[in-house]
């Protein structure tokens, strides 16, 4: 009876507290379901170095607004991930563009890519109109350059 | 005596896993907080629309001539005369320019075989200036 009599006491202590030791587990759960599910840009970055500019903005446009094309100092042009001709750009860009009239197309070309690269890539996407472009760049260390 | 140290024993037997639960949410919440996804981040431009072609009074044309050896020419309106400048100085040199004249364009022409970021010297400037009529072309012989 008496050996009884505790192991009842002992139920009822412990069904008194709320049990606090799996929280723990909720919580990095929660954590790693974070990590994992978070999507960072897709395309990968090519091997460019970038333009540098004092005067940049930060672009307030959803991921989805922003097309990135990249420009190498070949004249390679890259569209997620995907290599195409210069002179089909306009052909793969005017469906985007005309689906989504907010875009951005977002030039990420090499600092010494020669300019006539830029120039066709331009008349481009004019011929594709796609009009509001962004020449990607980092911002200038002004330590470097005296301050305009 | 020996009751006390009886009691102090028991307590550091066990690691205290209820504050766990508190550490893993501080962490959490951190990670929320400093999460910062980097913004695109460039000189925006919109583009005439094509086959748009404007007819400009030519003094209301500041050209700007970009080569290939980096060097800036400028050359207001009408007059032949280049004047050799840095990119930097054309920030000073478009606001001058405004100020004499509203509806002034700038007109920036680059040699074919020059490097991008003179380009981007020249537009930054131009920027920085508060410039927003700004026609990129190619430098043509």
């Amino acid at each position: 009876m008496g050996v009884r009599s505790g192991g009842l006491q002992r139920k009822s202590k412990a069904a008194t507290e709320i049990p606090s030791s799996s929280m723990a587990d909720i919580a990095f759960l929660l954590l790693i379901f974070f990590m994992v599910s978070t999507v960072f840009q897709s395309d990968k970055n090519r091997d460019i170095e970038w333009a540098q500019a004092q005067a940049i903005e930060k672009i307030d446009k959803k991921q989805k607004d922003i097309l990135n094309v990249w420009v190498e100092r070949t004249g390679a042009v890259y569209m997620n991930d995907v290599q195409f001709p210069m002179d089909e750009v306009a052909d793969v860009v005017f469906p985007i563009s005309v689906a989504n009239r907010e875009l951005v197309v977002s030039i990420r070309s090499d600092r010494n890519t020669p300019y006539h690269f830029i120039d066709q890539l331009q008349k481009e996407l004019q011929a594709a109109g796609a009009l509001k472009v962004m020449f990607a760049a980092e911002l200038e260390n002004t330590m470097t350059r005296q301050r305009r | 005596m020996a009751v006390l140290g009886n009691k102090k024993s028991k307590v550091s037997d066990e690691i205290p896993s209820s504050s766990m639960a508190d550490i893993a949410f501080l962490l959490l919440i951190f990670f929320l907080v400093t999460t910062t996804f980097p913004k695109d981040k460039g000189l925006q431009l919109v583009l005439p629309e094509q086959g748009e072609t404007q007819e400009v009074s030519a003094n209301n044309v500041l050209h700007i001539l970009v080569q290939p050896t980096g060097q800036v020419g400028v050359r207001r309106g009408e007059s032949q005369q280049e004047q050799q400048v840095r990119a930097d100085a054309l920030t000073s040199i478009w606001r001058q320019a405004v100020g004499e004249n509203p509806s002034l364009i700038a007109s920036v022409n680059t040699h074919p075989d020059a490097p991008y970021r003179l380009m981007m010297d020249v537009l930054d400037a131009l920027q920085a200036a508060g410039a927003d009529r700004i026609s990129l072309n190619l430098l043509e012989e």
